[in-house]
């Protein structure tokens, strides 16, 4: 049910969402480019460290920091000003591991991340705050995280921690939308 | 060199996608950063009059403050000590954005980062509206102005007997380096003000169009022609994007303008430019040669010229 209501408010999203107005190829091709670019994540486990890729997606991004004639609502493609300016963004990712951390080289997350800005509109420094859930290691952790994110919103560093089970993660995202 | 200069300047080369000579310009301001910024002696402290026919207040680099009777603009404010966050100011701001008591029209000629400063946006009054080209909205944050519009090239917004037009000027729009891409048609522009009987050119940032600006010059009767002049060099590079002196002048001559006032120079090294003073000397010799010392006024940061009381 849950599920159901979530893909509804993404469907709903994606058509008012200003994003997408792909105006052009070149606007696509580009962003679709730019996927391909992964963060780099560190999962420290009690016993080991991990280091995955890890590449992210925005379904949803509600922005409260953009101008108020644009639509404050935002699906995949998404402006930076959007982000950083102080948004509220659900973001799911996979990733892939370079030594198995379980009994699967693989994980998923989905994400809910407040940005907020604190320097030049965010364009030069946000807080991050945010919680997740991972599926990763045959187990599903709940994480609380925050972070700072810098150079026009495209780099971000994030600390996640997992109290039960006790898991600590880093990541440098890279986010170009 | 310490980790965290070598950090920005992998993220410089990493954003200009290490095609020269952007990476060397990148290289050169970041070296440049802890330099120390020129003071600016005798600042107007009220820059804005209380009764004149048209005025003129050069800020720094594309800021220019102008009055024309009771109404009173501002080009792509720039008040704060870097551009972006790499880019050191020269000299400091001419004014102090506190003695600013209030603005009808702030105009924003492009979206780059030295021309659509959100940080200075920010030190700026808000009672009178802020105007962008067209596809600058996608990148405003809400800065709390009475209205903020875009105008497409030709569309004119008319607001209490000012008519501002967006006209047609050549540059290029991407404020983040990709979006470059799909911003080549988008995000930039010139205006003409026109008020009471004045009309003012503000040329942003552009490089020399053999058609615009003879067109604008059809459509307006110019009296005063904002600009820019730099950066030079590399001319081959440059070019593109950015009018030399001798280029401005040809299209103050192209608009047919009354007044030319030079901008975009002098507040931050751009380009490579061997001294800051470069493009003013350059200009200063082609106006000799043709004659217009009396109708290019060269301006000195934070200088306030009366043209017509």
């Amino acid at each position: 049910m849950r599920l159901r209501i979530l893909s509804l408010l993404i469907v709903v999203a994606s058509w008012s969402a200003r994003g997408q107005n792909l105006e052009n190829a070149d606007k696509l091709s580009t962003w679709l480019y730019y996927q391909f670019v992964p963060n780099l994540t560190w999962t420290t486990f009690p016993s080991q460290t991990h280091f995955a890729f890890e590449w992210e997606a925005t379904p949803l991004l509600y922005s409260f920091g953009i101008n108020r004639y644009v639509s404050p609502w935002y699906a995949f493609f998404v402006e930076p000003p959007a982000r950083f300016s102080g948004s509220l963004e659900f973001s799911v990712s996979g990733m892939a591991y370079t030594t198995k951390p379980g009994s699967s080289y693989f994980g998923s997350s989905a994400q809910l991340i407040a940005h907020i800005p604190l320097i030049e509109r965010g364009e030069h420094l946000a807080l991050n705050a945010g919680i997740a859930k991972y599926f990763i290691a045959d187990t599903s952790p709940t994480f609380y995280f925050g972070g700072l994110s810098t150079l026009f919103g495209f780099l971000h560093l994030n600390l996640k921690y997992s109290p039960d089970p006790r898991i600590w993660m880093t990541s440098l995202e890279f986010r170009f939308f | 060199m310490n980790p965290l200069r070598m950090l920005f300047l992998a993220g410089s080369l990493f954003l200009t996608g290490c095609s020269s000579p952007v990476p060397r310009f990148f290289v050169r301001m970041f070296s440049q950063i802890g330099d120390s910024i020129e003071p600016v002696a005798h600042k107007v402290a009220e820059p804005i009059l209380p009764d004149v026919g048209l005025s003129v207040l050069w800020v720094g680099h594309a800021t220019v403050l102008i009055q024309i009777h009771d109404k009173v603009f501002i080009t792509d404010p720039m008040f704060t000590n870097t551009s972006g966050m790499l880019a050191k100011r020269i000299v400091e701001p001419g004014i102090s954005p506190s003695s600013l008591g209030r603005l009808d029209f702030t105009l924003i000629s492009h979206i780059h980062l030295d021309h659509f400063s959100f940080g200075s946006l920010d030190m700026l009054p808000k009672n009178g509206k802020l105007i962008l080209p067209f596809g600058g909205l996608d990148y405003s944050p809400e800065f709390g102005f009475s209205e903020t519009r875009e105008l497409k090239t030709w569309e004119t917004l008319e607001e209490d007997g000012v008519k501002i037009t967006a006209v047609p000027v050549r540059h290029f729009a991407g404020r983040y380096a990709f979006d470059t891409f799909w911003m080549r048609d988008r995000g930039f522009t010139g205006y003409v003000i026109d008020y009471k009987g004045r009309t003012v050119f503000i040329g942003g940032d552009t490089a020399y169009d053999p058609e615009f600006f003879k067109e604008t010059g059809k459509r307006f009767h110019i009296d005063l022609a904002l600009l820019p002049i730099s950066p030079v060099e590399p001319r081959d590079f440059m070019q593109r994007f950015h009018v030399d002196p001798k280029e401005a002048v040809q299209i103050f001559e192209d608009l047919g303008a009354r007044i030319m006032i030079p901008m975009h120079h002098r507040t931050f090294n751009q380009g490579f430019d061997p001294t800051p003073d470069h493009a003013q000397k350059f200009l200063e010799e082609i106006s000799e040669q043709k004659g217009l010392r009396d109708r290019i006024l060269v301006l000195r940061i934070g200088e306030q010229r009366i043209l017509e009381n």
